[in-house]
């Protein structure tokens, strides 16, 4: 199944049909459980399957999002990729340019300390990510510190003052600590943070969900800036599905531990192919009041359990379209349409035969009663 | 109130009386927070008014006081927060009483708060004890405010419970919150909200902790039983998408300030302050096709350090210079029904 996918996402050629995309980091089978304890002896009584055989390739100058609920697992998979958590099976291999490709899972501390340089985080909450007892000459440029990129004090000075003009902050607030910054400035404090070493891969978890609208328009600007000036390639992990359709050139969306479907983002949003998808974009709010009457797909239930799944296709028991079939056999992630544009991927039985709802018959409902 | 004299707002008159097509007026509201730096007027000079039926939303950003406007109605402000000024004027047994002077913890205050006016918040343990069943909660409500017996109670509880929506009235009235999945505790938020059928509900970023499919069910829940029970609905909330999904009318709110208050229709097609704007301009639309995202410059001032004039002039690409940064700009109205607080619609001629 992964070979499929690899070789299906390296021969097709996308949008921009001249530049072949090349992966920079490529998921395979990814396999996260946590052990469910209990009693006095801590017992393992079951396992949460928070991430349950995941694979997607990241391409070079790409923005991938995995977009999905609380619980799905598109935090603990972000987290396997840049090894902060141990998975428990799967390949993540990592290529630079010219050089060979690493698993990053079979990688030793030394090794992985050197491959992490090249793929950076930045996490939800400005508040508490950044120490509060360090000024920004000491938050920013501590990865420099550690990894003996720079020699002396000044040519720190000088790479911080770089880096704060870069998230478009003055270099002289330099010796101020985090108190003195308002949500938005911090987020840009953290993203000069991950910047420091010139990574090629910045996993951005999400990034901009604690910030006020306002602001989070501007870091969403400011992550789109960076990544044409420097080249970045952005793993996006988000729950709201607007900013994800702005930010991101692909989207994968995840339920309990799986991804169900992945697609360049007009195209999933104009089309979704699995059922999860069209409630997904069918129940976010529209800043809109002319479509405040459309039909909607209300789920019912909650979001699965990755403690205790369904049988069959996780999301059965909330899919409208659930058939016998959906009951007893789980579908596996495999392509879809597309034989006139860009390979896409759904695990659904009957992701080809359903008419799926997307956003633009919702605009055009809306529109015309 | 001898407040209301020292912030200079209204003359000190007996309680006007509201007409009947009123629920709830909120007349120059001023909440102001006292501590060691200074004060912090979080609400300054804000007036709306409810009528039977209503769902009004408020919106703004973080630090606008959408939710210490809704505090301030329900008596619940921190201690360090008080009312200064203004009134909040509310029908009560054929009377009419102004909520700002009532004692907040006085009989009064306490036969209306959960009766006549309920409110649900964004996280459902701020609502319940963790320590009771949900039923023991909603029952406990029920027979402060009605005289009826622990198995009417009961019942009525149970009713409530099938009418928000849970899968199994009759156990779950007997559960604890922390056998509920989140978007289930937000139902059972509501039933507690609304067991004593008040005649307005005020809603405080009720769907923002939740998933987007759970928030769509409490839209929806939220949406039924207003039109079935025919209570007004304050909506608070800093998504703009909610608004337009369920308000009918919406206030603008910054820094404290009214800027903007309209029909949900004039609010997104004409909007006219430049912070509405504004904001409209940074959300990401899902439509088709690559929408360009315009943010506003600069972020929030800190409550420390309010500009003088017009609270958004440094953040305002139409700034008139020598004007917005001196005056404030007082709320007008532009065509039926939709008023702004913005000189950019004439009113700087006659300041001094």
């Amino acid at each position: 199944m992964s070979a499929t996918m690899a070789n299906d996402s390296a021969n097709n050629s996308a949008n921009n049909g001249a530049m072949a995309k090349r992966a920079i980091i490529s998921v395979r089978n990814l396999v996260k459980h946590f052990p469910i304890e209990a009693g006095f002896l801590r017992r393992q009584v079951g396992v949460v399957k928070a991430v349950d055989g995941v694979s997607f390739d990241l391409n070079e100058r790409e923005t991938l999002a995995l977009v999905g609920e609380s619980g799905c697992g598109k935090t603990t998979t972000s987290r396997c990729v840049i090894q902060a958590l141990k998975p428990t099976a799967g390949q993540v291999l990592f290529q630079m340019d010219g050089a060979p490709a690493v698993d990053l899972t079979q990688l030793g501390k030394k090794e992985l300390k050197a491959a992490r340089r090249n793929i950076r985080m930045i996490y939800q909450d400005p508040y508490s990510s950044l120490n509060p007892r360090m000024n920004l000459l000491q938050i920013i440029g501590e990865p420099l510190v550690i990894n003996r990129a720079v020699k002396g004090r000044s040519e720190l000075q000088d790479r911080v003052a770089e880096l704060l003009r870069m998230v478009r902050l003055d270099p002289s607030a330099m010796n101020r600590y985090p108190h003195a910054f308002s949500g938005g400035q911090r987020q840009r404090i953290a993203i000069a943070r991950a910047l420091a070493l010139s990574p090629k891969v910045v996993i951005a978890d999400e990034a901009v969900s604690a910030l006020d609208v306002s602001v989070q328009a501007q870091i969403l600007n400011l992550l789109k800036e960076l990544q044409r000036e420097l080249g970045l390639t952005y793993l996006f992990v988000a729950h709201n599905l607007a900013v994800v359709k702005y930010e991101a050139d692909r989207v994968a969306v995840m339920y309990a531990g799986k991804i169900v479907e992945i697609a360049e983002t007009e195209a999933l949003y104009l089309q979704p192919m699995h059922p999860y998808t069209e409630a997904l974009i069918s129940a976010a709010p529209n800043p809109d009041p002319d479509t405040k009457n459309r039909p909607r797909i209300t789920l019912s239930g909650d979001v699965a359990d990755v403690g205790n799944l369904p049988s069959g296709c996780a999301f059965h028991p909330r899919c409208q379209y659930a058939q016998e079939r959906c009951r007893q056999e789980t579908p596996m992630l495999a392509q879809v349409g597309g034989a006139d544009g860009p390979a896409r991927f759904s695990a659904c039985h009957f992701a080809e035969q359903l008419e799926l709802v997307g956003i633009a018959a919702r605009v055009e409902e809306a529109r015309h009663g | 109130m001898s407040n209301t004299l020292q912030a200079g707002a209204l003359p000190p008159t007996r309680t006007p009386t509201l007409s009947a097509d009123t629920l709830l007026s909120v007349r120059n509201l001023q909440t102001h927070f006292f501590s060691r730096e200074g004060a912090v007027k979080a609400v300054d000079g804000v007036s709306f008014d409810i009528k039977p039926g209503e769902i009004l939303g408020i919106a703004g950003e973080s630090g606008c006081g959408k939710s210490v406007t809704s505090q301030s109605i329900m008596r619940i402000l921190p201690k360090n927060g008080k009312i200064v000024g203004g009134e909040i004027l509310f029908n009560h047994a054929n009377q009419t009483i102004d909520l700002a002077t009532t004692e907040p913890e006085g009989r009064l205050m306490r036969a209306i708060r959960g009766k006549e006016i309920a409110m649900i918040f964004q996280e459902p343990m701020t609502a319940f004890s963790p320590v009771y069943t949900i039923g023991n909660q909603i029952i406990e409500t029920i027979r402060i405010h009605q005289p009826v017996s622990k198995g009417e109670a009961r019942e009525q509880a149970i009713e409530m419970l099938h009418r928000v929506g849970m899968p199994n009235p009759g156990r779950n009235i007997d559960q604890y919150t922390f056998n509920l999945s989140g978007g289930m505790r937000q139902r059972a938020m509501v039933a507690l909200a609304l067991s004593c059928r008040p005649k307005l509900l005020i809603a405080d970023e009720p769907t923002t902790a939740v998933d987007v499919t759970i928030q769509a069910q409490i839209l929806k829940l939220l949406r039924e039983i207003q039109a079935d029970l025919g209570m007004a609905i304050i909506m608070i909330t800093h998504d703009l998408g909610v608004i337009a999904e369920l308000t009918e009318r919406v206030m603008i709110m910054y820094l404290g300030k009214e800027v903007e208050y309209g029909t949900v229709a004039d609010l997104f097609h004409r909007p006219q302050h430049p912070y509405t704007r504004g904001l409209l301009a940074s959300i990401p639309k899902m439509e088709p096709g690559r929408v360009a995202i315009n943010p506003i410059e600069g972020s929030v001032p800190s409550p420390y350090a309010m500009p003088a004039g017009c609270k958004f002039h440094p953040r305002c690409p139409d700034f008139i210079a020598g004007v917005c940064e001196r005056h404030d700009p007082p709320l007008t109205e532009i065509a039926p029904g939709h008023q702004v607080s913005c000189y950019l619609y004439g009113g700087w001629e006659v300041q001094p």
